[in-house]
């Protein structure tokens, strides 16, 4: 039975030491996350940093090696100076840019710092560094992964700041008239760790942490800059230009990295449906690349501040407009400058310059975003109205037929192919349905189709594989359409499939990319049509991260919005909502008060009248109750004082706990051994009655007694060799056989 | 009773004032770049990490105000001190919270809005708890020494401010002059003008008054054995009665002020007179210019004196106040029984030495008396 409650509290100067080596652990975790320090150098910050927390938990064999390196004062200054030669290099020829470069240097100079902390210089210099590199971190990385490294940063930050106050001075001169070992004794006791100081300490950071948040939402935000610049990579997108090869969005397809988020504030929620969201459109198909000729830009007129309509411009669109979908989308920063949105975009509101649009109906930024942008869109589609069921004719604008009816060569296998799927179809809705449902039907969805590299790619996937991917089927389907002289265009955007229950959104990836078809009918407009059959897509992860994966993006998604994205707009938006709230509650309370008041003003004037009779019983009964239940509730209080334990636990006083706890074990056993029947036994009755009864027990009893009430009751202090002596104490009566008893 | 803002301003800041210290100033540069930054890139994380470091700032407000609060302290000093001699001096600080730990405190002594005592460390102080902290002062000027109270000041938590505050606690405490060994010329001359101009008589005392034969009755113990060995007969050593010893000492404080100097001097030899004259049981009688004491000896006549003479101020002299410095019925008062020292720091008539008093001893200048050679 091994009982040790004697526990040597770490001194500051250690634990100032310790918190100092996690300070810069954690900007350096952050540093590396964030900026993707090369391999060697990552390597060697995170092993010094492994070395010298292992030299202060006090492994000999790390402190031998740490100590005897044989470089003097002289031979770190030129180590600093190699590393200032090195950036200097590292500028000019391996990473051509002062960021990377700078980072590299405050790595080598952290390193070189905790190798000698000796000085209280060198701790400042420590957190200096420590601090930029957070800096350096914040502004590289926007992922959730900062905010637990942020907080961790600001434990330590805490802890380091108390712990480094604490060892600047030593209490000298204050008592001068005290003999020396008490005076050493005390001096030895309020240089390490209590109990008292860790609550202290971790509620320092509490509250600053708190603190931090409080301020961090109201502190005003004055942007100078329009957009957050960042220096992380853009998500490399393809199929979202001018110009894209059949076959672009195939490379895309298997990586899952997030794209956006889309909320719908205003749609009912239907995590079923797929939601497709619109990014460009090509008209001009050349055999192997797709090209927009309506590429031609102009700007979108901004209504209010950060409101960009479409007012007038869209005049070929004479179609009977659908439901609108409100749409707030989070993009991640990609290195295309389309705006996504699902089909048809109305209007745009977010911290914009300045948006463009072509004329088919995509939305540009001026140039693509480094960092996250949030935005939200009004867009409506268009309704398929029934004179295009009915209707034989083909009346289209000529602006359409000339553009949208473009063939790359004399496809005749196509057009045959294409005559034959719709020779009993007679409107143009009727045969682009029957084409779609001739794909879907007799095609199969595969990835794994190498057609980018065939000569005719469209005619391999119709005739010979009939296996690929969105892109072919949508090609397929817009040729086939356009032989048989039916207005099509192929669109790329994403089809978003994945719900996020928790947050209400749609979780869009890069493996979400999809092609589809936009068909022209005479009355309704552009209609969308997609021909690729539903793919079996597995979702990546096992079932804990199925489940986990949600909550898990959410909470990413919470991060972005109130952290990463908070902006000016959200304060007024929280200013003018607790202004309502505030209102709100106003109201309540004075409703609340004039119902009490009017209750009381009832009660008392049917006392001061005397009607007893008349006076309500039951709520009479509830004050009086109340008030009853209040004042027990306070002389409980007063009488037992439950605060007082708590204040205990949270004593300086660590002797006096370890000797508590000795006791009470040396009680509790012998109590199990008989020789009192109750815990309500006064100390020095317990010695009595173990001198009597078990003789060989009575030394040690007698002593921890002695002990327990020097301190318990006379509030002596005891020495570290007492409480040791007290310890060994017990485990000698603990290993006592009560055979004499 | 009108709003006065310079009053309210001085109590405020007389009670509680902030310094930044070094670490706080470069905190502070850190946290005014950070500040610029995230204005500039509207970086939000960026503002994190400056709403870190104004929370850091805000809490250290908020704990040095909690470390500061609710302190009680008491003062012990002696009642009497005495220029340049360092005595001990007492602080008792505790600690009137019932759950906080008041930590890194550093306490002083204020006297005259002046720190009197060096800082005294004090690491922690537990709720409930005191410490008694000692200090050496020495006071360097004569007069009421106002101790008005008691400074304390933290950098809990963080050390990036000292905020300070002051505990009133007033004490005045005199401080008489320096005490010093008497010069050998003044004892000389003291030792002459004794014997000449005191009335011998017998009674109980320590000097001796006489030697005369035996005589039945007389104590055995008074018998003066190596006289008695010499003439081989019975000799009784008889003493002088202590009483007969009295003495004046004036202290004229009419006195330029060009002259302070001399009358500081003056007044720290009349200390040093008192203190030795005492100690010889001598009856004392001090005049300072109008200023009387009675005639007396012991232990706290002599405390009397050197309060009297820790608190006499020197005035500009003027006809009347030197007709009140007059100190020629001195002699008369003693009446032959006694010595009357004169300590006088100026003369109208001087034409030499200014910074050393001049003193007569029953109206007989010493010669190149220096007080404080």
């Amino acid at each position: 039975m091994g009982y040790s409650f004697l526990e040597q509290p770490m001194l500051l100067s250690q634990a100032l030491h310790l918190t100092s080596i996690l300070l810069a652990s954690a900007s350096f975790i952050g540093l590396t996350l964030g900026a993707g320090l090369p391999e060697w150098l990552a390597a060697l910050t995170g092993m010094t940093l492994i070395a010298v927390l292992l030299q202060n938990m006090g492994m000999k064999s790390v402190d031998r090696f740490t100590t005897r390196m044989p470089v003097s004062a002289i031979g770190w200054n030129l180590i600093v100076f190699g590393g200032f030669v090195g950036f200097w290099i590292d500028l000019l020829w391996v990473s051509g840019d002062l960021l990377p470069a700078g980072l590299h240097f405050l790595m080598i100079l952290m390193v070189i710092k905790l190798f000698n902390l000796r000085l209280r210089r060198d701790y400042l210099h420590l957190y200096a560094i420590s601090l930029v590199a957070m800096l350096a971190s914040g502004s590289l990385m926007t992922d959730l992964w900062f905010f637990p490294i942020f907080s961790i940063y600001l434990l330590a930050g805490a802890w380091t700041l108390l712990l480094f106050q604490l060892t600047k001075t030593s209490e000298v001169g204050g008592d001068v008239w005290m003999p020396e070992p008490i005076r050493h004794e005390r001096h030895e006791g309020s240089h390490r760790v209590s109990p008292r100081l860790f609550w202290i300490a971790n509620g320092l950071a509490f509250g600053a942490f708190l603190i931090t948040v409080v301020i961090f939402f109201t502190i005003p935000r004055v942007n100078a800059g329009i957009y957050q610049k960042g220096f992380g990579e853009n998500l490399r997108m393809s199929g979202f230009s001018d110009k894209v090869n059949l076959g672009a969005i195939g490379s895309i397809k298997r990586d899952p990295s997030v794209v956006m988020r889309v909320e719908l504030p205003r749609s009912p929620l239907n995590d079923a449906r797929p939601f497709y969201i619109r990014g460009v459109s090509f008209d001009r198909y050349d055999g192997k690349v797709w090209t927009n000729q309506l590429s031609y830009r102009r700007s979108l007129i901004e209504e209010s501040p950060g409101t960009f309509t479409f007012r007038g411009k869209r005049a070929f669109s004479r179609a009977q407009l659908g439901e609108a979908i409100q749409q707030k989308i989070l993009l991640e920063p990609l290195d295309t400058p389309v705006l996504f949105a699902a089909p048809f975009i109305e209007s745009v509101m977010g911290m914009f310059p300045s948006l463009f649009f072509d004329a088919t109906g995509a939305v540009y930024l001026p140039f693509p975003s480094s960092s996250r942008i949030e935005y939200t869109v009004v867009s409506r589609s268009n309704v398929l109205v029934s004179e295009d069921l009915g209707s034989e004719s083909e009346l289209y604008p000529e602006s359409v037929v000339r553009q949208y009816l473009q063939l790359p060569f004399q496809p005749d296998r196509i057009k045959t192919l294409a005559a034959e799927v719709t020779q009993r179809q007679h409107n143009p809705y009727e045969k682009a349905t029957a084409i779609q449902a001739y794909l879907t039907r007799n095609y199969r969805y595969s990835l794994d189709a190498p057609l980018a590299e065939q000569q005719q790619p469209l005619e391999e996937f119709l005739f010979a594989r009939k296996t690929g991917y969105c892109e072919h089927y949508a090609t397929a389907m817009v040729i086939m359409l356009r032989t048989v002289g039916v207005p099509a265009r192929l669109v790329t955007g994403f089809m978003a499939t994945e719900w996020n229950e928790y947050g209400n959104y749609y979780v869009v990836r890069q493996q979400d990319a999809h092609a589809w078809v936009e068909v022209y009918l005479p009355h309704s407009g552009w209609i969308r049509m997609d021909p690729t059959p539903t793919e079996d897509n597995p979702a990546a992860g096992g079932p804990v991260w199925k489940v986990l994966g949600p909550i898990v993006d959410n909470i990413k998604l919470q991060w972005n919005r109130l952290f990463v994205q908070y902006s000016a707009a959200d304060q007024l938006a929280v200013v003018r909502e607790l202004k309502a709230e505030s209102m709100s509650v106003r109201n309540k309370a004075l409703d609340s008060m004039t119902v009490l008041f009017s209750a009381f003003m009832t009660l008392l004037s049917e006392i001061v009248s005397h009607d007893v009779s008349r006076i309500r019983i039951g709520l009479l009964g509830e004050l009086l109750g109340f008030a009853g239940i209040s004042l027990a509730i306070l002389f409980w209080l007063r009488r037992r004082r439950p605060w007082t334990a708590w204040n205990l636990w949270k004593n300086d006083r660590n002797d006096e706990l370890v000797i508590v706890q000795c006791y009470r074990t040396m009680r509790n056993y012998l109590i199990k051994k008989g020789l009192s029947s109750s815990t309500a036994i006064a100390p020095l009755e317990l010695v009595e009655i173990t001198r009597s009864r078990w003789r060989d027990a009575h030394f040690s009893v007698a002593s921890i007694t002695e002990l327990y009430c020097r301190t318990r009751f006379g509030h002596i202090p005891l020495t570290y060799e007492d409480l040791k002596r007290a310890e060994d104490e017990l485990h000698h009566l603990l290993e006592l056989q009560k055979s004499s008893l | 009773m009108p709003f006065q803002l310079p009053t309210f301003a001085h109590r405020v800041f007389r009670y509680r004032s902030t310094r930044i210290t070094s670490e706080g100033l470069q905190f502070l540069i850190f946290v005014l770049a950070i500040g610029i930054a995230a204005i500039n890139t509207g970086n939000n994380l960026f503002y994190l990490l400056l709403a870190m470091m104004l929370s850091f700032i805000l809490i250290s407000g908020i704990a040095a105000e909690y470390c500061l609060r609710r302190l009680e302290v008491r003062r012990h000093v002696p009642d009497l001190l005495f220029i340049n001699t360092p005595v001990t001096a007492a602080l008792v600080v505790k600690n009137q919270k019932s759950l906080l730990t008041s930590f890194s405190l550093t306490l002083s002594d204020v006297g005259d809005d002046q720190s009197v005592s060096p800082s005294i460390e004090l690491h922690s102080l537990l709720p409930g708890a005191s410490r008694v902290l000692t200090y050496q002062l020495t006071p360097t000027h004569r007069g009421r020494l106002l101790l008005s109270g008691v400074r304390i000041s933290t950098e809990f938590p963080f050390g990036l401010f000292t905020k300070r505050a002051f505990y009133s606690r007033e004490d005045t405490v005199v401080v008489c002059p320096e005490i010093q060994p008497v010069h050998e010329r003044l004892l000389r001359g003291l030792f002459a003008a004794g014997y000449e101009q005191a009335v011998h008589r017998r009674g109980h005392g320590s000097d001796l008054y006489n030697l005369r034969l035996y005589q039945a009755g007389d104590d055995s113990r008074s018998i003066h054995w190596p006289t008695t060995a010499r003439t081989s007969q019975l000799t009784i050593r008889e003493t002088e009665a202590e009483e007969q010893r009295r003495a004046i000492i004036c202290v004229p404080t009419s006195i330029p002020m060009s002259h302070d100097v001399s009358f500081e001097r003056a007044v720290s030899l009349a200390a040093s007179l008192v203190q030795h004259l005492t100690h010889h049981n001598y009856s004392i009688q001090l005049r300072l210019g109008s200023e009387r004491s009675s005639f007396g000896q012991g232990e706290a006549h002599r405390l009397d004196l050197l309060r009297m003479l820790g608190l006499c101020q020197r005035i500009t002299p003027t006809a009347d106040s030197m007709r009140q410095d007059n100190w020629t019925d001195a002699h008369s008062e003693v009446d032959g029984g006694g010595t009357v020292v004169v300590i006088q720091a100026w003369s109208d008539s001087e034409t030499g030495e200014t910074e050393l008093p001049w003193i007569l001893i029953d109206g007989v200048l010493i010669p190149g008396t220096a007080h404080a050679a």
